[in-house]
């Protein structure tokens, strides 16, 4: 459905690029949730927003790589070129719903506005749409929910409305970057309940960005890796818990608090990520890595499958036992 | 318990006065919380947002007027206290906030920001005595000492929170009110400072409320937790047998819903828990009712007081466990 091949984001001059997004390639299926995950500034949102389309301007571009949604390019477009040209649909959802929404329009207004512009429909057959997508989303009282503001609702009913107006589209590609963050635990695993559900029934691709690797447990069917603007592991998401292969996504699973009850003490990942275009030759994660050897300085790695749908960027890979 | 706690709070009552559409509404942030921290113990206070357990850790050093109830430190009056009384108080009770973007002034180096509190309360004899006080500071949180004449601006998240810690640390507190201090940090960060706050509990032998939504990091620092909802308390106890065996419904939903690192234990639409109250309009009863599997009639009308369950000091307020 989406195939994202070698996609480069930089910033800076022409003659200078910073790549801060370097080569990322992947792919997600129909009705499949595709888990991205890496810390802050490690590019995961910006390989988003240009997949999406919706990078900000002036400031970072597409240097090089491809988006082909079902097939079609659409790696320089904007998102109402895509709507013009008849390609496939995509739509997204960010981490905080009230900065998305408008605080002075009544909620089953801005999902019609949605649903206008997609449908070419107008006023009453808008609002009824409207509802039913507020249905689709398990809104409690969807009827009344349509004359409310956004401040009357909870962060978890906003996020509904959200998800209600990307789904104005009717999508294929659903991108949600960090969309449970600013939840609480209780109200999070109702929204990627919903999340999982909506994928089934609606048969959509979903690009799931995050930093939480519980999260990316429960929902995710792949996961993607990335540090410091690559994938550096891709793996079914059973393979990526039971045995990582990349030194990163082993140090990232061992120091979440969840996996160590009782340990005296957490292990950590040393030191910090790269800022971008301080990295050099050689392997991105050296600097912090517990198994680097010599030509990891010098020369980037390679890109190895270890198993059936399982690639990692490393090339000394952990040969996976289980994580502790 | 209360033979050797170092800090009391007894029936804590905290009210915020708020106009929302022109009317005027009063909310019970914290709604008669009673709790006791123990000389050298890490005690954990978990909940979701707004559930009163950041006014709580303000009230304690101040940062809010309750309305009600008592906190005493070594058995003195915190509320209400001034002059040396206070002072004292403040230097030996110290916060840790959670946003370490907001909480340092832009405009100071890391050096001020870390000695303010000596600074204020005269603790250097001369410049020299000053900066080796900075440096020792830092080097404690694993800062370089270098890091005085930097600003904010050139310091990463950790970094920053670092800092924070650093100025809690300064006038060698009893006790550490931690607000979510890692919250706003990468989980390889985030294990890196919570080290570090394990540390300085030893070296230091602080003593510590912390403060944290998330279960996962207070089961890593705290031996025993509190859990609130809605400003109240419902469950408390040691922290193993809250994460193992939840007694209160809402406990057992928070638990429940961490989300486990582990694809094979999925719980997604396992757990419809529904969203909680408004604070505007607190229900009569349990404020978990609305939510809760377990509720019955009396749950309605009649609020449960926590009461003590099973060994440990364990204590629970539900009706129907």
């Amino acid at each position: 459905m989406l195939s994202v091949h070698d996609l480069t984001v930089s910033i800076g001059p022409e003659t200078a690029p910073l790549d801060i997004v370097a080569g990322v390639s992947f792919d997600i299926a129909k009705g499949e949730i595709l888990g991205l995950v890496g810390e802050s500034g490690c590019g995961k949102s910006m390989t988003s927003l240009a997949v999406m389309g919706l990078l900000p301007q002036p400031g970072p571009r597409v240097r090089a790589g491809r988006v082909l949604l079902e097939g079609s390019d659409v790696t320089q477009l904007q998102p109402w070129q895509r709507v013009e040209a008849g390609h496939g649909r995509m739509a997204m959802i960010f981490q905080e719903p009230m900065t998305s929404l408008n605080p002075v329009r009544r909620i089953g207004d801005q999902i019609a506005e949605a649903v206008k512009v997609h449908d070419g429909t107008s006023g009453a057959a808008a609002l009824l749409r409207a509802r039913e997508l507020l249905e689709l989303v398990r809104m409690p009282d969807p009827a009344m929910q349509l004359s409310a503001y956004p401040h009357q609702l909870s962060g978890g009913q906003r996020q509904r409305v959200m998800i209600a107006i990307a789904l104005a589209c009717r999508p294929q590609v659903l991108i949600a970057d960090e969309p449970t963050t600013a939840l609480d635990v209780t109200i999070q695993v109702q929204i990627l309940g919903l999340l999982r559900e909506l994928c089934n029934r609606l048969d959509m691709a979903i690009l799931f960005i995050t930093h939480d690797m519980g999260v990316i447990a429960q929902l995710a069917d792949r996961v993607a890796v990335m540090y410091a603007g690559r994938i550096v592991e891709t793996a079914p998401v059973e393979a990526l818990f039971d045995r990582p292969r990349h030194h990163y996504t082993r140090g990232l699973m061992d120091c979440m608090p969840s996996r160590n009850s009782g340990a005296r003490r957490l292990p950590t990942i040393s030191g910090q990520p790269p800022a971008p275009g301080t990295v050099g030759a050689g392997c991105v994660f050296a600097s912090r890595c517990a198994g680097v050897r010599e030509p990891c300085r010098v020369a980037s790695p390679p890109r190895t499958g270890v198993a059936n749908g399982h690639e990692v960027l490393c090339a000394f890979p952990l040969n996976g036992g289980v994580a502790s | 318990m209360s033979g050797d706690a170092i800090l009391e709070i007894r029936d804590l009552k905290v009210s915020f006065r708020v106009r929302r559409a022109g009317r005027k509404y009063q909310v019970q942030a914290v709604d008669g919380a009673s709790l006791s921290l123990a000389e050298g113990e890490v005690l954990g206070i978990v909940g979701e947002s707004g559930c009163g357990k950041t006014t709580v850790g303000r009230s304690i050093v101040g940062l809010v007027q309750p309305d009600s109830g008592a906190i005493s430190f070594r058995g003195g009056e915190m509320i209400g206290a001034g002059g040396t009384k206070l002072r004292e108080m403040r230097l030996n009770v110290r916060m840790v906030f959670q946003d370490p973007y907001a909480s340092l002034n832009p405009r100071r180096t890391i050096g001020d920001a870390v000695a303010e509190a000596g600074d204020i309360n005269g603790f250097f004899k001369s410049r020299a005595e000053r900066s080796a006080a900075i440096s020792a500071t830092l080097t404690a949180v694993g800062l370089d000492p270098s890091f005085a004449a930097r600003y904010p601006y050139e310091l990463s998240g950790g970094q920053r929170q670092r800092v924070g810690i650093a100025r809690a640390i300064l006038p060698t507190p009893s006790i550490v009110i931690a607000d979510e201090p890692v919250s706003a940090l990468d989980v390889s960060v985030q294990a890196q400072v919570l080290n570090l706050m394990m540390d300085l509990r030893e070296e230091l032998r602080l003593s510590m409320l912390f403060i944290s939504h998330d279960l996962g990091v207070i089961g890593q620092i705290s031996s025993r937790v509190a859990v609130m909802y809605m400003g109240r308390i419902v469950e408390q106890a040691a922290t193993r047998a809250v994460l193992d065996q939840p007694l209160h419904p809402y406990t057992r939903a928070l638990v429940a819903a961490i989300p486990k690192p582990d694809p094979t234990k999925r719980i997604l639409g396992a757990i419809e828990t529904g969203e909680p109250p408004s604070l505007f309009k607190r229900p009569p009863g349990c404020a978990y009712a609305a939510r809760c599997p377990l509720a019955s009639d009396r749950c309605l009308v009649d609020v449960p007081q926590l009461r003590p369950a099973g060994t440990d000091g364990r204590a629970v307020a539900c009706h129907n466990v």
